[in-house]
């Protein structure tokens, strides 16, 4: 290779390297700017002296959120929705996956579009609003809850995940009389450890990051999940025990600015927590997801 | 949740498709029916079929009150009929067509960065050869698409706040007066397109970098052989090795281009930035839960999802004759 190409190559990666760099970083600043915030003192954040460090360091912003009462019903009830609404999501799911990835099951076409055309159409934002109601399952985490339970794309991933299973493995079984539950329950399940894992994040990340099922099913606020009290936080200044407007004189020696990225950074964690586990997870169920071609 | 179907549909090359079906020659279908546990079968179906009705097609039913004068005290069954007079007021209203035209500005304009912005810097992460910089990198650009939009939000409320805002620091650094950036209509778009960005781009590249995954490496090495420069590497090999990608995210895009950025906007928007930031479904949101103009905001939503759902369809059926590649 000539010389002239060499340097033009090198000149090419060097580029590479730096933009990179100014990407990664300009995805990173942010959040450590809204770190150094809340662990500033009052003075140096009003008077916009903090940057990527913390000034007059203070943990007092952190100790306010986690005294104000709103902060725990509404992780609670996150908690709640979460959990309750992934193993439910799961359990049909699979449930649903198994009948479905047998291609002799009559009907099994009409089936899967049903579910399919969920995924390009819906009644809308009113229409549900309104079944809500007429359930009575308004301010309720149920709401937040049954209508996601069916998400179509994870149910497409344990159906490709089952019809990726060889027949043989329940053969046997069928032979020795073995019902579809049993089949289901002892055998497929079991093997199926890797899929679940996946949908169950996929469920979790969905659940605890809803935010607009929530704001239209829960007014109450005694039962908003964490995202809907966050926002009130964040962009309507609430103070994070729910009570009065954030400003600087009913505060005491802490900027507001402090408080609210302090409440922003502990709903942050889980999903920091579970970072690495997600990581891999989501870019296996990607690759799950396509298997069958 | 659009966001992240999009993301998967590609990879996804077609799920729906069963493989061949395996009949074995079976004496009398009845007998088959009990052998294989059908009816079994159908009662495993059963709970998750009857939510999906429940929660996903009774509130299509539910779309008839577009043609009434719904009342919720009287019900769908007791409201009056009006036909197509909703639809008449919406063709009508100039509201709705100017919150038609801003769908469309901000998702377009997000369109404009969407597909090229992930595809270069999956380019620029398959030149890098030091293995532990591009997972650093990478771990740090997946980040944010973790996250809800409304702790995006808080991100961008705090890095753009008056005083002591990162964004107006520097503002000011320079001598430029300090902007209450979320209140200020002229560059709400501007924000919803950049924190968009900012949360999806890293995310975004995983299509491109399994479409360059994909190019033969025996290809690299001959142009290497024939002394073809990095530049004319990428410029020759890879750049037509995704563009089938690149056309694929852009066609799919198009078909949710109605209904994409609908949570981030309801998340951070403000009464201030309404005129600029509608879109169709905050616009039904706020007017049909909040003013409760039931049967009007409907027709919208039948207009958005109708229009849609054939753009999603559309779309499709446009990879799959040109591409040969479709969500299902």
């Amino acid at each position: 290779m000539n010389k002239l190409a060499a340097r033009s190559d090198r000149i090419v990666t060097a580029f590479a390297y730096l933009l990179l760099i100014v990407s990664a970083l300009l995805v990173a600043l942010p959040f450590l700017n809204l770190l150094s915030i809340s662990l500033s003192s009052a003075n140096p954040v009003v008077s916009g002296d903090v940057g990527l460090w913390p000034k007059q360091l203070q943990w007092d912003a952190y100790r306010y959120v986690i005294k104000a009462g709103a902060f725990y019903s509404s992780l609670r009830i996150s908690i709640a929705i979460t959990l309750v609404g992934s193993l439910l999501g799961i359990v049909l799911s699979v449930m649903a996956a198994y009948p479905l990835s047998k291609p002799q099951l009559p009907g099994r076409k009409g089936l899967v579009l049903l579910y399919v055309f969920t995924m390009m159409f819906s009644g809308g934002i009113v229409p549900q609003y309104l079944l809500m109601n007429s359930l009575h399952l308004l301010n309720t985490i149920w709401a937040v809850i049954l209508p996601s339970v069916t998400a179509v794309f994870n149910l497409l991933i344990v159906k490709n995940y089952f019809e990726s299973l060889p027949e043989e493995i329940e053969e046997a079984a069928k032979i020795d009389g073995a019902s579809p539950l049993f089949i289901l329950f002892r055998i497929m399940l079991p093997l199926s450890a890797p899929v679940i894992a996946t949908i169950f994040l996929f469920y979790a990340v969905g659940f605890w990051n809803d935010y607009f099922n929530a704001r239209l099913y829960i007014t109450d606020q005694h039962m908003m999940p964490l995202q809907v009290y966050l926002r009130t936080v964040i962009f309507e200044a609430q103070d994070p025990s729910g009570n009065f407007k954030l400003d600087s004189t009913n505060v005491g020696s802490l900027a507001p600015q402090s408080i609210i990225n302090a409440t922003v950074i502990l709903s942050m964690l889980p999903m920091v927590a579970l970072y690495p586990f997600l990581q891999k997870f989501f870019l296996r169920g990607m690759v799950i997801g396509s298997v069958k071609g | 949740m659009i966001t992240r179907q999009r993301t998967h549909i590609p990879l996804a090359a077609n799920p729906m498709t069963s493989g061949p079906p395996k009949r074995r020659t079976e004496p009398g279908k009845g007998g088959r029916f009990r052998r294989e546990g059908y009816g079994q079968m159908y009662l495993i179906l059963l709970p998750s079929l009857l939510l999906l009705v429940i929660f996903k097609y009774v509130p299509m039913g539910g779309l008839v009150i577009a043609f009434q004068d719904y009342n919720i005290f009287q019900g769908v069954r007791g409201s009056d009929f009006v036909g197509l007079q909703q639809f008449r007021e919406l063709f009508a209203s100039e509201e709705f067509y100017r919150v038609l035209l801003n769908t469309l500005l901000i998702n377009f304009y997000k369109l404009l960065f969407w597909v090229p912005l992930p595809a270069f810097t999956a380019i620029l992460l398959n030149e890098v050869r030091l293995l532990l910089f591009r997972k650093i990198v990478q771990t740090t650009l997946y980040m944010p698409h973790f996250l809800s939009w409304v702790i995006v939000g808080g991100i961008f409320v705090n890095l753009l706040q008056i005083n002591g805002g990162l964004v107006n620091d520097v503002i000011a650094w320079f001598g430029g007066h300090r902007v209450s950036f979320m209140l200020q209509p002229e560059f709400f778009r501007h924000i919803v397109v950049a924190s968009a960005m900012w949360k999806e781009v890293g995310w975004g590249t995983i299509v491109y970098l399994a479409a360059i995954a994909g190019i033969n490496p025996q290809l690299y090495e001959a142009a290497v052989m024939d002394g073809a420069s990095k530049l004319q590497q990428i410029r020759h090999i890879t750049i037509p090795g995704i563009a089938g990608t690149v056309v694929l995210m852009a066609i799919m895009s198009l078909g949710s281009v109605l209904t994409n950025s609908f949570e981030q906007i309801l998340v951070m928007y403000n009464a201030a930035v309404y005129d600029v930031a509608d879109v169709l479904e905050t616009y039904v949101f706020r007017n049909g839960i909040g003013q409760m103009q039931y049967s009007f905001t409907t027709a919208v939503g039948i207009f958005s999802g109708v229009v849609g759902f054939v753009l999603v369809v559309t779309t499709n059926a446009l990879c799959r004759k040109f591409l040969h590649r479709g969500m299902w």
